[in-house]
Parts: C-alpha cells; structure tokens; sequence
C-alpha cells in the first residue's frame, strides 16, 4: 500500500533522512522504532506532505505522493495522528471527532465511525462536550486517535502515542492500537520510542538511527537482536 | 564590531551625501523644489530616529509622531506662548522627547509582541485628541520682522535645507555610533531573539531603554524643525497617522537597520510624493498617501528587508575577509582540567528541584552536582524534561521548590543574563546567527559580556573560534550559508566567548553527520581540556558515551539512574525508560 | 407657580433627578452604541482570533462599508424603493457582500502571501510583515477613497437618526437602537455559523492548530481567507448602519481603529465573545465618560482604558494565550 523508496529529507543543511525505504502492505502492522532524532516524525511529516523530500520517492496505492498537496492527502486515506496528540483545545471532543470526518469518505461513515470510536473508548462518549484541552493526556491521545479513525482511513499513522504518558496508560493505548488493527484489518504504521511495545504487535519492524535504516525483520529477530539495544544505548 | 567597513569609509560616505546634498540644494531655483529638499531630510531624520529603535532593536514602532508632535508643538508653544526662539526651543523639544522616551518606555517595554505595537499606535492618537481639547486646532508661528535670523526665520530657504541636513548628518552620526559600538550589537542580539540575548549575558533593559531615549529625542528634535518650516501646527499633521507611517515606510523602504536606509527611503519617496501632489493634487488628492501606501506594498512583498539591502546583495556580494589578528586566550586559561577534575569541588548543585505546569511534573525532585572540570551528561527519552530543566538552571523558569547553587552561590531567581555573568554559558538548538554579519562577529557578540572594550572582545572571540575549531577563513564569512557543522561550531564559540565556568550544551550534536559529529565532539573534548565544566544534554547516546565522564538520566521528571555510563546503561530502570518494560521482562525471561 | 420653599426642594431632588437622568441617558446611549462597536469588534476579533493577524486597514473596511452603503442606498435606489426606516438597514446589510469581496480579493491576492501556512515557519521579523503590509492597505485604502469618492462628507438621509423613543424621560435614539438589534442579530448568526456549520468548526480547528487542521484534510488557507473576508465584511456591516447616522469621509477609518483594537483586547484577543462584549463596554465607557470628561476627550478615555488593559491585563476578560513565541 505505500511504498517508501529512497527517501531524503533536509532540514537545511541537516540530513533528517538518508535513503530510507520501508514498504508497508495492506492490513499489515509495521512499527518504526529507533531513539531520538531518528528521523521518525520526519518520516510521517514526508507522509504528510508538510515537508518536502530532497530525494526519493513515495507511492501510495502506485500513485506518487509528490504531486498530491498537504491539505489533500487525507483524502485519499491517510490518517496522521500526531506526535503530542495535537488536539483542537478550544473545540469539544465531538467536534475534534467531527473534524477528523472532514474528508468525504469520513462523512459517508460518520455514524458507523462515531460508535466504532465511543465503543473502543468509552471515556470519550462521557466527556464528548468537554472542551478537548481540559483533557487528560491519556484522554487526549485516545480523542487524537478517534480522530484519525473518524477519518474511515485506509492507513492509520500514528507517532509517538505514549509521549509524556505514564506507563499503564501507554499499554492501555497500545493494547487499543492492537484491537483496531485486529479487529477491523486497517493498516497500521506506527512509531515509537518505546521498542518493546512497539514490537510486541507488529508484523513487521524497522529500526531507524540517525536517518537510516539499521535493521529490519520481524517483531521476534528485531527484540532478540542485540543491535537494537545497541541502537538506543550505545554500548 | 564593524571590521568590514571602515570608519574612514562611512565618515567619507557621510560626507558625500552631505555635499551631494548641498550640490543638489544650489541648483535648485524655485522655493518649491527647496522646500521638498527641506522636507527629505527632516523625514530622513525622523526615519533614521525610528530606525534606532525598530530599526536595530526589532521593537516595531507605530507611534513615532508622538515624539515628533511632542517636538512640533514644544518649539511652537515656547515661541507662542513664552517667547523663546527655536533655537533654544528645538534643543528643548528634544529634551522633552528623550523625557517622553522614557517614561513611554518604562512600561511599555514590558509588553511584547503585538501588544507592544498597538499600544505604541495609542500613544500619539491620544495626545492628538488632547492637544484638539486644549484648544490648538492650529497654531501658527508668529512672524518676527526685527532680527528674523535670531529666531530661525530666513528669507532664503536654503538655511532652513541646510539645518535640516545638520540635523540628519547629526543623526546618522549617532546611527553610526550605535552600528559600530556593542550598543548595536547588543540591539541586533536583541532583535534577534531576545531569550538568548538575555541567555548571552546582555541586559536587554539596559540597552533598550537608551534606545528608546535617542530615538525619540531625535524624532522630536525633526519634528520641531518641521514646525519651524512649515509655521504652523496642527495636531493631525503632526500627531496624525500618517506620520508615524512615513517614519515606518521611510525605513523600511530603504533598508531597515542601516543607517543609509532611511536616507535612501526618504530620497525617493519624498519628492516622488510631493511632486505627484503637487502635479495631480487637484486632481487625485490623496495621492501622497497612496504613495506611500503602495511603496510599502510592493516592499513589502518584493524586498522586504529594504532597497539598500536588495540592491548590496545583488551588486556588492561582501567578499569574506580572513581575519589576521592574534587571539587572546582569557586569563583564566590556565587551569588544568585534570587538576581540577581531581579536586572534586562541585561547580553545580542541584537539591530537590522541582516544577510543574498545570496538573504536569515537568520535573521532578532532581537532585545532581556537577563537578567541576568534569562532563557530565543528561539524558533521557523525548519528554523526560531535559530542556526544561536547563532553563531552570539557565535562569529562564523559576523552580517550584529545591535549590540550585552555582560556585557557591544561590541562583535561583535571578535573570539568565545575570548567571550568565556569573560564568555560566548556554547554547541553543536552534542556532540563530546575525546572517548579515561574519561569523567573527556573531562571535564577538558573546564575548561582549565578558569585556570591556570592544578590541578585547575580538581578540576573545578570536580564541573561541580557535579553540572549536574553525579556521580562520571561515572567520570571515558571514553566517547566512553557513553548513550545520559550522553552525554549531560557531554556537559553541559564541557560547565560549563569554569566558564561562561552565558550559551549557542542549543538544549541540543533533542530526550531525559522522564525520561532522567527530569535529564537533573533539571540540568540545578540547573544551573541556582547557578547563571548563561541561553540562550536556545529548539524544545520540553513541556520542554522549563517548564524551560524558558521568550521566544523569532522567524519565518523566525524575532521575532514575546517575553515574558513569557503563553502570548507568546496564541499569535495568534505564533500559526500560528507553526501551519498555516489556523488553526487561523478555531479557529476564530468555536468561531465566 | 411654586412658594419658595417648595420650589427649594423640588430644586434639590430636581437636581438628583437629573443627574440620574443623565446617568440613565449615558448608559443607554452607551449600550446603544455598544451594540454597534461589539459589530465592528467581532468582525476584528475574528480575523485576530483565526488568522493571528493585527489588520490595520479594519478601520477602511469600515469606511468601505459605509461608502458602500451609501451608493447601495442611493444610486442602487434601495432607499426610494424600501423607504428612509427599512432602507438605511438593507443598504447597511447589504454592504456587507460587497466589502466580503473586496476583502476577499486583498487576501488571495496580497495578504495572503504573507500570512497562514505561508507564516507558519516565519521567525522574527516574519509576523511583522503582515501588520506592515496591512499598514500599507490602509494608506491606500484611506487614500484610494479619498480619490474615488472625494472629501465632501457624505450621509444617508434618514429622519431615524434624529428620532428618539421616549421611554420614561430617557431619550433612546431610533437609529442606535435599530443598529443595536441588528448587532445582536448578526452576532447571532455569526456565532451560529461558527458553532454549527461545518466550514465555521474548521475554521476554529484552523485557529486553534494549524497543522493539526492539516493533517485532518482542511485547507487551513481558505479558512484564513473566509475568516479575513467575513472579519471585514461583519466590521462593513456596522459602517453600513452608522452611515445613516453620522457623515463620514474616507478618513473616518482611523477614528475607529483603536477603538476597535481596545474593545479586541479588553474581550481578550482570540476570543469572539470577548470581542463582543468588549465592544459593548467601550461603548459604555465612552458614553458614560461624558458624565465627567468634557465632550472632546471622550475618545482619550478609551484610550486610557486601552492602555490600561494592556498593561495590567493582556488577556483581557475572555482571551487565551495567544502571543507568538
């Protein structure tokens, strides 16, 4: 379904990604995982369309991503959650769902996609008029998830879910991406700084150091390979 | 500060401008184009006044004609109502300008941003409305037929154009004053951004305020010209909008921050604007305004730094120059980092530090010293407060509770450039350098709080760029263009130019390419060998292996491990931080 | 009439009685105009609150509405066909298109280029571009109407603007008061359309935060351009009303330009309700500042309270942190 070839990114004179490639097939989960400045958020911002790459190329269902505007790409089926949740504060919870149906296929699903998100967190259909920045981090993240599901997207991105939140409430959330991806067959990409969680239900995983692409395997080569460690710890 | 332009250079160029004015001044015929003459340069001046504040120091002015209506109407009323004769009254308009500077700037100066505009645009609309009240819709000079020159009414228009370029010649004078001495490098540091000026040890009080003070004093001083030139007074032409406009379109349509700039603005605009009014006046009034109005458009969008700036980058690239002066290694160079590495004297100690914003601990009961001579290190995932705890430490944030002792002595509360003065050095992620300027003199910049006088300054800055690792040659070039190695190495010598104890690093190495990494991880290990403590904060754990004697790791806040990195990276609780629990229960599970 | 004594104190209540008059008379006046200011206010308030931008050139939107009014009322015959009660207000209603386009066309053209996701990555002297070339449109804006419509100060005819209603022994002015309920009206409306429509939430998601708004598929651009153009078109409704009841020239812009600004800032920038109702308290205190400032300084005390806003509170009474870093 997208296929990353090549890929470079420049921030000026800095080099945030050096050839990268990763492939992520229909209905698969693929984890990117590496420490940071690793270039994981610049690998969704090239995703996105909000930065544009030097080099490389990105298709996404055969089509290239280069010609396609920031503004359109959701769309066409990709849902960005990003890094920090990035709620709309001032907005209510139904609202930030609601602007996560702007796309037209959104809103051809709308009810279907309001339930599926109240079923899978349940916290939100309490506070659904609360304004979304007097929510708890937690929350916020599973209303930034909601968000990109009420997209009805073909591929679900998600960076960095677990930033500044406290263990258990991580593992619930990663237990939740787990269920949407088993549950409804959507393709996942995700990626995290916490290795172990990420690798726990992927298909398939990448590590990424320094912009490149050090390894990549299955979730069982990747946690058993001592490189990976290596990767975060430098010994 | 100015090593590419010689003083003679700009003295020289003052002059022609002078004379070049004059030349024009005898060849014009009819009052008409003499007045017009009169009139570029009281607007050059007013523009070179807005220039010293907005211009060099970024505080974007849109109430200048305050100052000049304060100006207008103090020679006016001292003529009208006591009897003095300009030439005592505009040298005490100015005066009253400098008082009107003042006590404007106090409390405006605390505002930031749009709000410091805004309540700048307030300023002159209030005062138009009061002088309406008090009754001077309009005042006009008296005539004086007995000894008219005592009271600076000439026959001859020309004396009037050549006060006016007294004037102007005076104010570039200061201008050039300010550009040349660390007054103007300080504003530009400010201008720049204002959080890392006061980070560099610069008080940005103390420079802001005399800023504002000369400014206004020579907007006055143009106004009370005007108001000698013109006879009278009204408080729309000399409080009203379009004043405060021209000062603002003046400069910026010639070249903001240089003091030719408002000289080239005030040239073209002015008789373009009057002969147009006076040719198609009747027939399109107005047509000043639209004038002006369309000439900040098109610069706006065209060359929004100005002409002057447009044109220098076209035609007069500046050719690097290398400098050849012979550094200076600071006094104190002496000390021998593993004599003091021994010592164990503890340079920075921490106890119980803690902060939050909101609901969130942003940092958590951190105590660690730091020791000096040493490196020391502090890491941890995205998000575990590692920025926030060097702007506490850096002065930036106040801590909710804990205490931090740097050199013996209690910090906490005081501004960063005062720590800084203290010897402690910071620098940023990102790197914002003066692109107009050499990389010597972005340098220099930090050295200023060190130093007393400008030449020890660059002899500083000569050794912290030494000492990094940039050569000579790169010195010279200025820093738009710069590569990200050269960048951060010019960070670094900025940084080390302030002659610290101790040095901050927030994330110095980030996104390097290997081979850029070694320059730069050698550097700071030279750094750190001449006898400087190094407090690093580092993502590349490779790179932080490689240089730290000592770590601290921090999570959520909290220090969950601190000590040599071989321990510090076998510990479990660290290996979970970065890598998850689940990968310590695996490691336990495949051992067990 | 009266013996002395009687007439002695009947004086002295009579004197009470008066100052209560004035003070009742003040604070409708102050309510009344109130209600065209928080108009004029929203309309700025909303181009703050979603584009981040301070527009200079408010106060000639202003005055476009009001020349737009005029020639709607007279050459496009409204006040003949609809008559001097329901004709000033059509034509103050209708302006509002007219200067929507205008406004419309300045931004995809001018403004645009330097705000929005144009801006986002902006440092420093980025964000002042766009006040400066605001400042440059107001020249040409103020200037431009000088040369088009010329300085003869111009007015549209209606006996409401000297008729007052009578209630009790306070006189309230029919034109204000019409003025009044059609604020509220298009106050209404505006907060509906924010609130409910699709294209109003986007607008504050684009507000709020524009990359996020990207990544959801919005056109953060557009959003800017619909909220700049709507901005002014809501401040030309307000001209359009007043234009039956003061003469105005292409100057007047600036006149109300730091009113505005102040009644922005006490509601607290980035907040439309705030603006609202910091319109309507600058009305208040600058009618009720005539009970003690002579006529001429009624606009000094706006300043006044202006400036003491800002200093002692930013925020206002309703604002969000909206200062750039």
């Amino acid at each position: 379904m997208l296929q990353i070839a090549s890929l470079e990114v420049a921030y000026g004179g800095l080099r945030a990604l050096d050839r990268v490639s990763i492939a992520v097939g229909q209905g698969q989960f693929v984890a990117v995982v590496g420490p940071n400045g690793a270039g994981k958020t610049t690998l969704f911002r090239a995703i996105s369309g909000t930065v544009r790459p030097v080099g490389g190329s990105i298709l996404y269902e055969g089509n290239d991503l280069a010609a396609v505007p920031a503004a359109q790409r959701p769309h066409l089926g990709i849902a960005h959650v990003p890094e920090g949740r990035q709620v709309f504060p001032s907005l209510s919870v139904l609202e930030n769902l609601e602007m996560g149906a702007y796309t037209a296929a959104g809103r051809a699903r709308w009810q279907q996609s309001l339930e599926l998100i109240l079923h899978l967190f349940p916290v939100l259909a309490e506070r659904r008029r609360q304004a979304a920045g007097t929510l708890s981090g937690g929350e916020q993240q599973m209303l930034a998830i909601g968000r990109g599901l009420a997209s009805a997207p073909k591929l679900l991105m998600l960076d960095e879910p677990s930033m500044g939140l406290a263990p258990t409430v991580a593992d619930m959330i990663f237990e939740r991406i787990e269920q949407i991806h088993r549950d409804h067959g959507l393709t996942v990409l995700l990626v995290e700084q916490r290795v172990a969680e990420a690798l726990e239900s992927c298909d398939l995983g990448y590590v990424l150091e320094t912009g490149r692409v050090v390894m990549q395997g299955t979730h069982e080569t990747l946690m058993a390979d001592q490189r990976v460690k290596t990767a975060y710890l430098g010994l | 500060m100015r090593q590419s332009r010689s003083l003679a250079r700009d003295l020289a160029a003052i002059g022609a401008i002078a004379a070049a004015f004059m030349v024009v001044l005898l060849l014009t015929e009819s009052g008409y184009y003499r007045l017009i003459l009169t009139l570029v340069v009281i607007w050059a001046t007013l523009g070179l006044a807005w220039n010293m504040l907005s211009g060099y120091g970024g505080l974007i002015s849109f109430g200048h004609a305050a100052f000049f209506g304060l100006g207008a109407y103090t020679v006016t009323l001292a003529m009208v109502k006591l009897d003095i004769t300009p030439w005592i009254g505009i040298p005490l308009g100015a005066l009253v300008g400098m008082a009107a500077g003042l006590l404007i700037g106090v409390p405006t100066f605390r505002l930031r941003g749009h709000y410091f505009g805004l309540a700048m645009l307030a300023y002159p609309l209030a005062m138009l409305y009061v002088f309406e009240w008090l009754g001077y819709q309009e005042i006009a000079l008296p005539m004086k037929r007995e000894h008219p020159a005592a009271w600076m009414q000439f026959s001859d228009q020309r004396v009037y154009t050549l006060l006016g370029l007294g004037l102007m010649v005076l104010a570039m004078l200061a201008s050039l004053a300010i550009e040349r001495t660390r007054f103007g490098m300080a504003l530009q540091a400010i201008k720049q951004n204002e959080a890392a000026a006061e980070a560099a040890g610069i008080d940005t009080w103390r420079w802001k305020m005399p800023a504002i003070v000369l400014s206004a004093g020579f907007a006055a001083a143009a106004g009370g010209l005007y108001a000698v030139v013109l006879l009278t007074v009204t408080p729309q032409s000399v409080f009203g909008v379009l004043v405060s406009a021209q000062a603002l379109i003046v400069c910026l349509f010639g070249g903001v921050g240089i003091l030719w700039g408002p000289v080239i603005g005030a040239a073209v605009l002015v008789p373009l604007a009057e002969i147009l009014n006076g040719e198609l006046g009747h027939i399109i009034p107005g047509i000043q305004g639209v004038v002006y109005g369309l000439a900040i458009i098109i610069i706006i969008l065209l060359a929004p730094e100005g002409l002057f700036w447009r044109l220098r980058d076209r035609f007069f690239p500046v050719r690097p120059q290398v400098p050849d002066a012979p550094a200076a290694a600071p006094q104190a160079a002496g000390r021998d980092a593993g004599r003091l590495a021994a010592t164990r004297k503890p340079l920075l100690v921490l106890k119980g530090v803690s902060r939050s914003f909101g609901g969130l601990r942003a940092v958590d009961n951190v105590s660690l010293t730091v020791e000096e001579g040493t490196v020391h290190g502090i890491i941890g995932p995205n998000g575990a407060g590692k920025t926030t705890l060097f702007n506490i430490v850096n002065g930036f944030l106040a801590p909710n509770s804990g205490s931090i002792s740097f050199d013996g002595k209690d910090i906490v509360g005081q501004k960063p450039s005062r720590i800084c003065r203290a010897g402690m050095g910071r620098t940023f992620q990102i790197v914002r350098a003066f692109p107009r300027m050499t990389v010597l003199q972005n340098v220099t910049s930090g050295a200023l709080v060190a130093t007393r006088h400008d030449s020890e300054a660059e002899a500083l800055a000569l050794w912290a760029i030494d000492l990094v690792g940039l050569g000579r040659a790169e010195a010279g070039q200025t820093a738009s263009g710069l590569t990200m190695r050269q960048l951060r190495l010019l960070e670094l010598a900025r940084a080390l130019a302030s002659r610290p104890k101790l040095l901050l690093l927030d994330e110095i190495l980030a996104g390097l390419g290997h081979a850029e990494l070694e320059e730069v991880i050698e550097a700071i290990r030279r750094i750190a060998a001449s006898g400087i403590t190094v407090l690093i904060i580092e993502h590349t754990m490779h790179a932080m292996v490689r240089l730290a004697e000592r770590f601290s790791v921090l999570d959520h806040g909290a220090l969950i491990a601190d000590g040599p990195p071989a321990e510090v990276t076998r510990n479990p609780q660290v290996i979970e931080a970065y890598l998850g629990r689940k990968w310590v229960q695996r490691a336990a599970d495949r051992v067990a | 009439m009266q013996t002395i004594g009687v007439v002695g104190m009947e004086g002295a209540m009579g004197s009470f009685e008066l100052f209560a008059i004035d003070f009742l008379q003040a604070l409708m006046a102050g309510l009344m105009v109130g209600g065209t200011y928080a108009l004029m206010c929203v309309g700025l308030g909303m181009i703050f609150g979603v584009m981040r931008v301070v527009n200079f050139a408010q106060g000639d939107f202003l005055m476009l509405g009001m020349y737009g009014a005029f020639y709607v009322a007279t050459t496009l015959g409204v006040l003949a066909l609809l008559g001097p009660y329901a004709g000033p207000v059509v034509a103050g209603l209708l302006a509002g298109p007219i200067v929507f386009v205008i406004a419309w066309l300045l931004h995809r053209f001018l403004i645009g280029r330097v705000t929005g996701v144009a801006a986002l990555g902006a440092e420093g002297e980025g964000h002042y571009a766009q006040i400066i070339l605001t400042l440059g449109i107001a020249l040409v804006l103020q200037n431009g109407g000088l040369i088009l419509f010329g300085s003869l100060p111009l007015s549209i005819p209606t006996p409401m603007s000297r008729e007052s209603w009578e209630i009790w022994e306070i006189l309230v002015n029919q034109a204000r008061t019409v003025r009044f309920a059609v604020a509220i009206l298009v106050a209404a409306l505006l907060y509906l359309f924010l609130s409910r429509t699709r294209l109003g939430k986007s607008m504050r998601a684009a507000a709020d935060n524009p990359q996020a708004a990207l990544y959801m598929g919005i056109d953060v651009d557009r959003c800017h351009r619909t909220a700049f153009a709507l901005g002014c078109a809501i401040t030309g409704i307000a001209g359009g009303l007043i234009a039956s009841s003061q003469s105005f020239q292409p100057y007047i812009g600036f006149d109300f330009v730091i009113t505005m600004y102040a009644g922005v800032v006490l509601g607290g920038l980035g907040s439309i309700l705030g603006a609202f109702w910091g319109g309507m308290t600058i009305g208040l205190v600058q009618q009720m500042s005539t009970l003690v400032l002579p006529f001429q300084l009624q606009n000094t005390a706006i300043f006044v309270v202006f400036l003491l806003i800002v200093f002692l509170r930013p925020h206002g009474m309703f604002g969000r942190s909206v200062e750039r870093t």
